[in-house]
């Protein structure tokens, strides 16, 4: 559709046809849609699994500054109970699995209201700490106008920073349709862009074209929501890691794998001692044998992924750096199948033995099992590998790859 | 004939005696407790129980959840017990005849599919060679378990279930299974599903990562003859029940990472920041992604020039 609400016809929206989109629901014996609704949405959820493309670098170290739009366009309710509260709470959410899925990046918080910004919390790898934050912020009021390049500014002050090889975003959640901004923003977008620094925005009254032209101008992705479940679907796409620019650099990052220590030895002299990361608060905790040591100065640590205080390691654990690999080794999308075409006797799902009465299947490509929709939906989202494909052995894996080649 | 672990041959049966009575014991504790047991084999994991209804069979007697007893337990399954064992030819001990009447149902119905799945599985072994293998397809059984458990808290949403995955390891690991089991592994931890393990051979420090991760318990047994006591004793109570009893202590957990080039253990190390492999010393191109790096020299060096012949 163009400007002036013309369809690829010539003919405008209201001249067409009714969409009566209310048919593509449909009731089952109890009267409920619950069931058409599902299909839809799972659906969706299918061809979004479809398009993202394969082979390409994707920016594995994160660091992330989300701005938050704290203006008087916030406190309108057309989201409930405000907008505000419903974009705090569904941040709570991201930030959970931004750091399940990328546990070795790190994420800052930033406000705008009243033609300027502020930063809530600095860059870090702590998931509590910016939840705190962002709980707290719901008590912010909302006042004045938001700031585009004030917050911007904000952002580029740390990221210009940070180390080449990583991949640097800025989020914006936009709930104003003006910027109130103290020089040109062109020129930010500008140095944004040459710095590598990667800018989406997420509105959420009506397409703006000074984000626009930011997200364009630094390759980022510009999304405006429907409502709060559309929402909630932009945010998380945020989740995985986006395609590195070209520029960015590769390095070999030095990193500690420290070793972890439930109880002290006490016939070797080992004491408990103070962690570093409760160094500065008053309460007790910390204080133990309990915990992870940095192979380079031994300092004590609760939890990992943390960054040595005192020698700049940064401190992971193999299961961290395992959590990454399904993004780099993705699992194909399997194919869509109809029950009636297929020549093989099929009646159950493989993965989890439920009698097949749909007519859609799915099939993998790989190693032909045939799973239901429920098991494809979970195979991709969240198990990240096919159950067929891990109970075959690797040499048998190997030829049956070659078969398939020479029959295709 | 000898098993390749080297004891008689009557071990598998012992060992699947102990695990019947283990499940039974688990269906009768709670009349709303439901079990999958599964069987992972060096090509292939099979569901022993339940056997997936076929079209023409009778519909088995189903358990009805009763409304009433919901307030009381939290419907708990425990989707049971993945039995991996070496490759022995055909070394599986005589399945007693043991007539149905006077057994509980679903009891009988149990066992009588364990023993007759496990035979099938092991009489129609196709591996074409004849080499004695002692990986097993762990990851791909964990794979199976999670989504059957999947589908059953899809389908008791109303009730809630809580469930956990107990291991019965005796094979070795398998260093090709790392990827996917580690994806399971974070399965479960996301669906709180914690994975127990029972070693009856060597040590697995995959299940030790397993079992730390996801909040299971991690026990290697010294004496294969006493299984049925400590699956009774330390794998029987459900997660709540764990912590008021005082169960064997957790495991000291080695979470390094092995690095890439040598599979050595290392403290240190470097990483590369397109593929995420580990290397111990720094080398100008990954080996994984062939990307080369920049050489992060002194910069006294670097600034050395050599003087061209005139």
């Amino acid at each position: 559709m163009d400007e002036d609400g013309e369809t690829e016809t010539g003919a405008y929206i209201w001249e067409g046809e009714y969409e009566k989109t209310w048919e593509a629901l449909r009731e089952d014996e109890a009267g409920s849609i619950q069931a058409s609704v599902d299909d839809i949405v799972s659906r969706a959820k299918r061809r979004r699994l479809l398009e993202r493309p394969a082979d390409i670098r994707l920016g594995m170290m994160r660091h992330l500054f989300v701005v938050i739009d704290l203006s008087s366009a916030m406190t309108d309710q057309d989201l409930r109970p405000t907008r505000q509260h419903c974009t705090l709470k569904l941040l709570e959410g991201f930030i959970e699995e931004y750091f399940d899925q990328n546990p070795i990046s790190q994420l800052g918080l930033v406000v705008t209201r009243n033609k300027s910004a502020e930063k809530l919390t600095e860059l870090g790898g702590n998931p509590q700490r910016h939840i705190t934050a962002a709980r707290k912020a719901v008590d912010m009021a909302c006042s004045g106008e938001p700031s585009l390049q004030n917050s911007l500014e904000i952002c580029m002050k740390t990221l210009r920073y940070m180390p080449g090889h990583t991949s640097r975003e800025i989020l914006i959640i936009l709930g104003s349709l003006t910027t109130c901004d103290p020089g040109d923003v062109s020129k930010t977008i500008k140095e944004l862009a040459s710095y590598n620094i990667r800018s989406s925005v997420i509105g959420l009254a009506a397409e703006v074209r000074v984000c626009a032209k930011l997200c364009k101008g630094t390759r980022g992705k510009y999304g405006v929501i429907l409502d709060e479940c559309h929402f909630k679907d932009i945010l998380m796409q945020h989740v995985s890691p986006p395609p590195a620019a070209t520029n960015t650099e590769s390095s070999l990052v030095r990193m500690g794998f420290p070793y972890h220590q439930l109880s002290a030895n006490v016939a070797s002299g080992e004491t408990p001692s103070m962690c570093m990361c409760h160094l500065d608060g008053n309460e007790e905790q910390g204080f133990g044998s309990k915990g992870y040591f940095c192979p380079q100065c031994k300092g004590k640590y609760c939890e990992l992924p943390v960054e040595c205080k005192s020698c700049g390691l940064t401190l992971v654990s193999a299961p961290h750096l395992a959590r990454s690999y399904h993004h780099l080794f993705p699992l194909d999308a399997s194919v869509e199948l109809k029950l009636s075409n297929i020549s093989a006797e099929v009646s159950h799902c493989y993965a989890c033995q439920v009698r097949l009465t749909e007519q859609l299947l799915y099939q993998c490509q790989k190693c032909q099992k045939f799973f239901c929709l429920d098991c494809d939906l979970f195979i991709h989202e969240t198990l990240h590998s096919c159950p067929g494909c891990a109970n075959k052995p690797p040499n048998q894996a190997l030829n049956d790859s070659v078969n398939n080649r020479n029959n295709t | 004939m000898q098993t390749e672990s080297g004891v008689d041959e009557n071990q598998l049966h012992k060992c699947l005696d102990s695990i019947m009575v283990f499940c039974n014991s688990h269906l009768m504790l709670n009349s709303e407790n439901k079990l999958a047991v599964l069987a992972s084999h060096t090509d292939q994991s099979k569901f022993l129980y339940p056997k997936a209804e076929s079209a023409t069979a009778a519909a088995p007697p189903s358990v009805e959840p009763r409304e009433d007893v919901i307030s009381m337990a939290t419907g708990e399954e425990s989707n049971d017990s993945m039995f991996s064992r070496t490759n022995g030819p055909g070394s599986c001990g005589e399945g007693k005849q043991t007539s149905s009447d006077g057994r509980h149902e679903l009891l009988a119905q149990l066992d009588d599919s364990l023993i007759d799945q496990l035979k099938e599985m092991i009489l129609n072994d196709s591996s074409q060679d004849n080499i004695l293998r002692a990986e097993t397809m762990l990851a791909g059984a964990l794979a199976l378990a999670l989504c059957y458990i999947h589908r059953m808290m899809k389908e008791h949403t109303k009730q809630g279930l809580k469930s956990r995955i107990l291991v019965i390891k005796a094979g070795e690991d398998s260093a090709s299974q790392y990827l996917p089991f580690m994806n399971a592994v974070f399965t479960a931890q996301k669906l709180n599903v914690p994975i127990d393990a029972c070693l009856l051979g060597k040590d697995s420090g995959l299940l030790q990562q397993g079992s730390d991760i996801t909040g299971g318990i991690y026990l290697q047994i010294p004496n294969p003859m006493g299984l049925l006591q400590y699956l009774l004793w330390v794998f029987l109570p459900d997660a709540d029940t764990r912590e008021k009893l005082v169960l064997p202590p957790r495991v000291q957990v080695d979470y390094r990472a092995a690095c890439f080039c040598h599979r050595n253990l290392i403290d240190i190390g470097y990483v590369c920041s397109v593929c995420l492999s580990i290397f111990c010393h720094f080398s100008p191109i990954c080996s994984t992604c062939q990307t080369t790096f920049k050489i992060m020299g002194r910069p006294g060096k670097a600034k050395k020039r050599k003087l061209l012949p005139k």
